[in-house]
């Protein structure tokens, strides 16, 4: 009798459809895009599952590609490319501080009550929001560290960077994101 | 603020870099002392650990944002077909 295979795609469908469907209308507000993003994450998981090595589960890996999907098309909906120089941005994050290295531009008291579903979603919204509008490589970083959970050593090997320079993009990507955040959500 | 070694911006960076890597215990006393005193970088951390929770929460709410809401049919069939020309 034949080995059931580790992946069967069609299957995945019924399995992981509805519920990748669900967090795609969320995040999109439109349910003919989510249809299209939920087909572009399975077409997406197909063409790389002998990458999958089975460390997640596939609904962690679906739910990953789906949210770089979602990201992507943020990003491509910018009317504007947001493609910040190295030095600007090394610039921007300085700026958050004085000539003492003291903060001048103070981080914000975040006190979220997690039994508050609404206030949550409304972050959430803020926060895929605030993250398509980082550069690209460094949304991309952050979003394999901190959606996907990879290991430092497997981003750099995925971004072709250092260990030094992932440490510089990953403190970059986190100082915008939680600026942004500080800044939208009220 | 200018506590024991490091600067707040220094500060930062370290718990920055705590999120991906081990710090060694030196700078993690040092850390730990300084945002006992200073509450901006206290914030910070917080800030910071709360990204991590949003990056990572999508699944629960993916399973929690209302069961009424489903692919249709067509959508269904029209996904299966394409994962099957693309096989």
């Amino acid at each position: 009798m034949p080995e059931e295979p580790l992946l069967n795609a069609e299957a995945w469908v019924d399995e992981y459809g509805d519920m990748l469907f669900r967090f795609a209308s969320y995040l999109l507000k439109d349910q003919d895009l989510a249809e299209e993003i939920v087909q572009e994450t399975f077409l997406a998981a197909l063409k790389s599952k002998d990458a999958f090595k089975g460390q997640s589960s596939e609904k962690t890996w679906l739910f990953s590609i789906l949210k770089h999907k979602v990201i992507d098309h943020i990003r491509r909906k910018k009317f504007k490319e947001i493609n910040m120089e190295a030095e600007d941005l090394g610039k921007t994050i300085d700026a958050f501080f004085n000539d003492k290295e003291r903060w001048q531009v103070f981080p914000a008291p975040w006190n979220p009550n997690p039994k508050e579903a609404q206030e949550f979603k409304e972050l959430l919204d803020i926060f895929y929001k605030c993250l398509s509008e980082l550069p690209e490589r460094l949304g991309n970083a952050f979003g394999y560290r901190e959606m996907d959970g990879l290991a430092t050593d497997e981003i750099c090997n995925i971004m072709g960077v250092t260990t030094t320079n992932l440490s510089v993009m990953l403190y970059r990507a986190r100082m915008l994101l939680r600026r942004c955040i500080d800044l939208n959500w009220i | 603020m200018r506590h024991w070694m490091f600067s707040c911006k220094e500060v930062s960076q370290r718990i920055s870099e705590s999120m991906d890597s081990g710090l060694p215990l030196h700078q993690r006393m040092i850390i730990r002392i300084h945002i006992m005193m200073c509450k901006y970088c206290y914030r910070f951390r917080k800030q910071l650990l709360f990204l991590r929770q949003l990056g990572r929460y999508s699944l629960s709410l993916g399973e929690a944002a209302g069961s009424a809401l489903i692919l249709s049919d067509e959508a269904r069939e029209r996904i299966k077909n394409s994962l099957k020309a693309a096989h």
